[in-house]
């Protein structure tokens, strides 16, 4: 599957691991390729503001059992090699099938998105709803953006 | 002190996305305390029985992470 990644492609999947390391995550999710991808310019989104995004669905969602997030400012303890679990493996296989659904030979930055954006549930499509950031909208504009490189 | 609200979550995706945060919460928690317990002088098989695991479980989860910090 890799040898289709386009170099952009699989820098946002290295860079995804950067981001779940400096976060003290044990796994790289999902939301640390949202991460990555953030960073990077065609997609219109904002790195801090997807991460305060992140920061705020973890809080409301321990709040739901009324757990208050700031009484455990737990320290980050340094991480062994982060391993990629399952809501980024779901996203690089539905990478992969955005991009042989719209019969593009390879797989870019932008077809990595639409893998992470294709979540009807779960973390990161919770996050952006709670940013007001539009899945669907961002997910056409991903597509255009493809159309045009 | 902040309230606690005891009310359980009315929608399974609020439900479902707070044992991911716990999960992840309680993760982290270990990760630190851990280090912390080696630091204060705690030998594995006495974090073990804290956390009731085996001494086995604690060592492969945790001792490569730790060796790495020189403890």
């Amino acid at each position: 599957m890799f040898e289709r990644f386009t170099r952009d492609a699989r820098a946002v999947v290295k860079d995804a691991d950067g981001e779940a390391r400096r976060l003290g995550s044990r796994t790289i999710e999902a939301e640390h390729m949202l991460l990555a991808l953030a960073r990077r310019e065609p997609f219109g989104l904002d790195h801090d503001e997807v991460l305060r995004a992140l920061e705020a669905e973890r809080e409301r969602s321990l709040m739901a059992v009324g757990i208050s997030a700031g009484d455990f400012a737990v320290p980050a303890a340094p991480v062994t090699p982060p391993k990629m679990a399952a809501s980024a493996k779901v996203a690089l296989e539905r990478s992969l099938r955005a991009s042989v659904a719209r019969s593009d030979r390879r797989i870019a930055a932008g077809h990595l998105l639409l893998g992470v954006l294709a979540a009807e549930t779960g973390t990161v499509p919770r996050a952006l709803a709670l940013a007001d950031i539009d899945r669907d909208e961002l997910r056409t504009r991903t597509a255009a953006w493809l159309d045009r490189s | 002190m902040p309230t606690i609200d005891l009310d359980l979550p009315r929608d399974p995706a609020d439900g479902l996305a707070a044992v991911v945060e716990l999960r992840r919460l309680a993760d982290r928690l270990e990760d630190a305390e851990v280090v912390r317990a080696l630091q204060d002088g705690w030998t594995w098989a006495l974090i073990a029985e804290a956390l009731g695991v085996t001494r086995q479980a604690v060592h492969k989860k945790h001792a490569k992470r730790v060796k790495e910090l020189g403890l």
